[in-house]
């Protein structure tokens, strides 16, 4: 391996470094821009409103930059969407907290904010108009409780759950903290559980977590798509029609004209720049900028300036936190790779050293939502841009190539928190696994994507079999279509552990105490597991239905107020049906509904067979009532539930109930249909948020305390696995991943010490090929022992950029809250003889 | 269930991977001849801490992780203890092992009667045989019995034609001596043996002595350094041995 270029260390230790900030000029001139067009077309609004932002916006060049395009006024500053309503009720609500996690906001952005987005916004947002369908369809479950409930609920939940709610508490023993702050943070709660849905479900106010249609816009560049657009427009048939392909002429020139700024800034800077080396890079970015992406790209920098263009200005488009993924990059670089070798117009060392600032780039992404992360500034990468590497391509052939290697050496040089996916097939070159394993050795980044199990599941969904080889991972974990699909992978969400909860108080969740649900009767008087599962399995359909049906709402609102016209006109299908993407104009549509604490509610399940009804050594009430104290007095009581059998030890009787639960919850979900005319999908991912998904989760039959966690994405229980990584793969792989839609995540700690042998590396490559072979979806692993996770508790300095996955993104560990660090080192780690 | 047909099992332990090549299960027995000062598995000479359980039961626990030993080449690996003190029941494992054509290996200690090697011959594809110390007396004095009956039975293996890798544990102070390791290399040429794979000390098994109320042969050592091991495999390597140092 290499070492990181001196210009690309540089650029890092920019990034880590920077300040956080808070920039107004995407959210100031897409509302000036909206304030005028009232009553134009939503398609046509938003296309303007995004020129508007792309002629206004600052152009930064940053010193020995040789890819440009940035998102803010600032090196780090996310773009902030408020038409959405997620960033006007954070700032609304919460933008003390924001500046106590260090983020910096200039006064006159802050009265901007104040005095111009957040009022124009006011009941505009998707956020309100959501919230006020979900009302308008009795879907809402409101935390309508007294100051005096809210206190004895804290006493249940344990004095931290409410907060973690909102903002992570560094330490919960800091009370006087914590009682000055409580009054906004309940504030806060009470406005944000707006948006609760009956039965705890989570529709959040974005969509979006696409691939972008990259590969249309290197073959045909933005003029090509300006082309077609024109062309459909002829044969348009209503004034819609016409008004879409009236904006994507709009957004193909507003892409034009941002990059002639970069020209024109790289011009400028060249005057300014005594360096004969810096001046040469300087015109070339002027050459480059002033071709792509309007023109499609001739060349290796050309492609990739091409794809980092696109990919941020969609950031732009879309704001933060929308999951806006780059797709398979190795697949659509290489024919112009490969071009330049020949040519000799590039060496692989330079092509390795845009590859690493193109890396370094896509880390350089935050979202300000207080509770994903820690207490200080903690989560570049968290907007997951993650990247596709390996794989078959439409042909069914191996496609890994020389770029996937290049790439895999880019991140380990870089050595940030990129989330990257290696996707495996049976025809993968025979070392793949295990040099990706090695990577480990120096970083926590890869993720293993099983291709035969990810094609079968795309082809059960309705894609073509060319298509579905084609596949991407957005977001976490979640595979969709290669530019040709609208899928919002993420963002509805159930918890499983809700439906038990509602089993015990009889349609009622205990947090917010509304009767939501239906009374499935007396769990004292059910007399068979079967009646009691039963029972379970009831309250699970009707939390499907609910977040489906607040899912429909929810697109339907993007769908007839807020278009982006210049992501879809990448997008196949889009300019074919004259329709923008929330409209359903993409080829394939689809919705997706996660399912969280899968591994909490097999070991409940288990736990109420084993004592309630085998050994009937506990009565249903006792447990009940020990669940609705959590515990209080019961120390005895749970410390036998504790001994329950566990999910994920190879155990046939616990898997079965896996088996089932997550077959028959795929089925629930598969048979709703989205409101563009595709169905849901479910997934088992919980993106490193199990942590607050527990929060108001009551205590569980599997000994589990109220406000724990809950267990993480499709991985067994924290602590649960006892019998080594294959009981734990044998315990996964019983479960049919072809189901699972979109995707399932496995997060596994590799032994200590195991990778310091060539036979460690070997063993864990093995590892990943038998559970590919049993039809497992997804593993990843981090490779760090306990001891080094305490060691850089206790010293966070030595250890900043120590990495680890969670669920799904990479994170630095230092910068995560106290909890979830404790929760990754509550993960089993697996003793290996030795 | 009569006695022989079982036998007493200390430890299952899955995705054992310095036991042989490949992915593979470690079934460790009681019963041990020797005493060594230094075992990591004392729970091997007190059978209280076993379970009695007949081979068709452990081939079920080992049969769960079919699929990691047809990828990875791993297989069964039957330790101890010394494993081949109760022949019956783990010629039934082995047999069963072959028949679903697992890789079979077996660590021993040689310090056993020949009969029971040759009873299993056919059924094991590696023999792990520990070489501890070459001075016989010192091997006495370390583990409670001389070198004559573990030679003899290394030339038993060896005449038979089976596969035997020789294994070392590498203890500083103790065999690490510019002298055992030349005689150990004497040993492994006259035996036409090509590799020796050093097993270097380490202090996890002390805890268990506590746990168990036992006290260890010897006082803990320092665990070899980087250099020892360097210093142990170039002496060795000087002498034509391939030297594999285990993780």
């Amino acid at each position: 391996m290499s070492a990181l270029h001196p210009k690309n260390a540089a650029h890092k230790a920019a990034l880590l470094g920077a300040e956080h900030w808070l920039c107004m000029e995407r959210a100031r001139y897409y509302t000036e821009s909206h304030r005028e067009s009232a009553g134009l077309h939503p398609s046509l609004r938003a296309a303007r409103a995004m020129q508007r932002v792309f002629e206004k916006m600052t152009v930064r060049i940053e010193p020995d930059e040789l890819l440009v395009g940035n998102r803010s006024s600032q090196l780090i500053a996310p773009p902030i969407a408020p038409e959405r309503g997620d960033f006007t009720f954070i700032f609304g609500h919460l933008m003390e907290e924001l500046k106590e996690f260090g983020y910096r906001i200039s006064p006159s952005d802050e009265r901007v904010l104040r005095d111009e987005i957040i009022p124009y916004w006011q009941g505009k947002t998707v956020r309100d108009a959501k919230i006020a369908a979900f009302q308008r369809h009795g879907l809402s479950s409101p935390l309508n409780v007294s100051p005096r409930e809210i206190r004895r609920k804290l006493r249940t939940f344990g004095v931290g759950a409410l907060v973690r709610l909102v903002v992570e508490q560094e330490d919960e023993g800091d009370h006087l903290d914590l009682v000055a702050r409580l009054p906004r943070l309940l504030r806060a709660v009470r406005a944000g559980s707006g948006d609760n849905l009956k039965g705890r479900g989570r529709c959040t106010d974005t969509q979006a977590h696409i691939v972008l249609g990259h590969k249309n816009v290197l073959r045909l560049g933005f003029s090509g798509i300006d082309a077609a657009a024109r062309a459909r427009r002829k044969s348009a048939k209503t004034d819609a029609e016409r008004a879409f392909l009236d904006s994507v002429e709009l957004s193909c020139e507003a892409m034009r004209a941002f990059s002639e700024r970069f020209a024109v800034a790289a011009l400028a800077q060249v005057g300014a720049t005594s360096d004969p080396e810096r001046r040469a890079e300087l015109d070339a970015i002027a050459d480059i900028c002033t071709r792509v992406p309007w023109l499609p790209p001739q060349t290796f920098a050309e492609a990739l300036q091409a794809i980092w263009f696109t990919q941020n200005a969609a950031i732009i488009s879309y704001g933060a936190g929308s999951g806006i993924t780059p797709g398979r990059v190795d697949q659509l670089l290489f024919p112009y790779y490969q071009a330049d070798l020949a040519g000799g117009t590039l060496t692989r060392a330079h092509a390795l050293r845009l590859v690493e600032e193109f890396i370094i780039k896509l880390n350089n992404n935050v979202i300000i939502w207080p509770n994903i992360g820690g207490v200080r500034l903690n989560h570049l990468g968290s907007d997951v841009e993650n990247i596709t590497l390996g794989g078959v391509g439409a042909d069914g052939e191996d496609a890994t190539n020389a770029l996937t290697m290049l790439f895999m050496e880019a991140i380990t040089n870089t050595n940030l928190a990129t989330t990257a996916s290696f996707r495996v097939s049976k025809h993968s070159p025979k070392d793949f696994v295990r040099q990706v394993v090695a990577i480990h050795r120096e970083t926590n980044s890869p993720a293993f994507l099983n291709d035969e199990t990810a094609i079968q599941a795309m082809v059960r969904d309705g894609y073509r079999l060319e298509d579905a080889r084609e596949y991407c991972l957005v977001g976490c974990v979640e595979p969709s279509g290669n530019g040709d699909t609208y899928g919002a992978t993420g963002g509805s969400k159930v918890y499983f552990p809700t439906a038990l909860d509602m089993v015990f108080n009889r349609g009622k969740t205990s947090f917010f105490g509304n009767q939501d649900g239906k009374d499935t009767g007396d769990p004292t008087r059910m007399g068979t597991f079967a009646a009691f599962l039963a029972a379970f399995y009831t309250q699970l359909e009707s939390l499907v239905g609910w977040v489906t049906d607040a899912t429909n709402l929810r697109d339907t609102i993007w769908a007839e107020n807020f278009h982006n016209p210049l992501i879809s006109s990448t997008i196949d299908g889009c300019i074919h049906h004259a329709e923008d993407m929330t409209q359903g104009g993409a080829t394939y549509n689809f919705g997706a509904v996660g399912g969280g604490g899968l591994g909490t509610v097999v070991d409940s399940l288990a736990a109420i067979r084993t004592f309630v009804y085998e050994e009937k050594s506990v009565t249903m009430a006792e447990l009940r009532d020990a669940l609705a104290s959590n515990f209080r007095g019961r120390a005895a009581l749970r410390k036998r539930l504790l001994t329950g059998p566990r999910f994920g030890n190879d155990l046939h009787p616990v898997d079965e109930l896996a088996r089932e639960l997550v077959a028959r919850f795929c089925a629930m979900v598969s048979a709703r249909k989205t409101a563009c005319g595709g169905h849901f999908k479910a997934s088992l991912i919980s993106y490193g948020l199990n942590v607050y998904e527990g929060a108001l989760e009551p205590a569980t039959p599997d000994g589990r305390m109220a406000g724990e966690p809950l267990s993480n994405s499709m991985s067994p229980s924290n602590g649960a696995e006892r019998r080594g990584p294959t009981a734990t793969l044998n315990s996964l792989a019983r479960i049919d991943h072809t189901h699972i839609g979109y995707g399932n995540s496995l997060n596994m700690r590799l032994p200590v010490g195991v990778l310091k042998s060539e036979k460690g590396i070997e063993s864990v490559a093995h590892l990943v090929h038998a559970y590919f072979h049993k039809g497992g979806f997804h593993v990843q692993f981090n490779a760090v022992d306990s001891a080094t996770l305490r060691a850089a508790q206790a010293r966070p300095q030595d250890y900043a950029d120590l990495i680890v996955r969670v669920s799904g993104y990479s994170a630095y560990f230092t910068r995560l809250g106290r909890r979830i660090q404790d929760d990754i080192i509550g993960r089993t780690e697996f003793e290996t003889s030795t | 269930m009569s006695e022989s047909d079982a036998f007493r099992v200390f430890d299952i332990q899955r995705f054992s991977i310095y036991d042989g090549p490949g992915i593979r299960t470690t079934v460790f027995l009681a019963g041990c001849a020797l005493r060594c000062g230094w075992c990591q598995n004392p729970e091997a000479f007190r059978g209280e801490h076993a379970t009695v359980l007949r081979p068709d039961a452990v081939m079920a626990e080992v049969l769960k992780d079919l699929d990691y030993y047809t990828v990875s080449g791993g297989g069964l690996t039957v330790s101890g203890g010394e494993p081949l003190l109760h022949i019956a029941p783990v010629q039934a494992l082995l047999t069963a092992a072959k028949r679903h054509g697992l890789h079979t290996c077996v660590q021993t200690s040689g310090a056993v009667s020949q009969a029971h090697l040759a009873a299993v011959l056919d059924l094991v594809d590696l023999f792990q045989f520990d070489l501890k110390h070459m001075n016989s007396a010192r091997h006495k004095q370390l583990t409670g019995a001389g070198t004559e009956r573990i030679h003899g039975n290394a030339r038993f293996l060896r005449d038979q034609g089976a596969t035997v890798q020789f294994r070392m544990p590498l203890l500083p102070g103790i065999n690490d001596d510019a002298e055992n390791l030349e005689r150990t290399a004497d040993f492994l040429l006259g035996h036409g043996a090509a590799d020796l794979r050093l097993v270097p000390y380490h202090r996890l098994y002390v805890d268990k002595y506590a746990a168990l109320d036992l006290t260890p042969g010897l006082p803990a050592l320092v665990p070899p350094t980087a250099q020892d091991l360097q210093r142990a495999t170039e002496r060795l390597a000087a002498r034509g041995l391939a030297v594999a140092v285990d993780g």
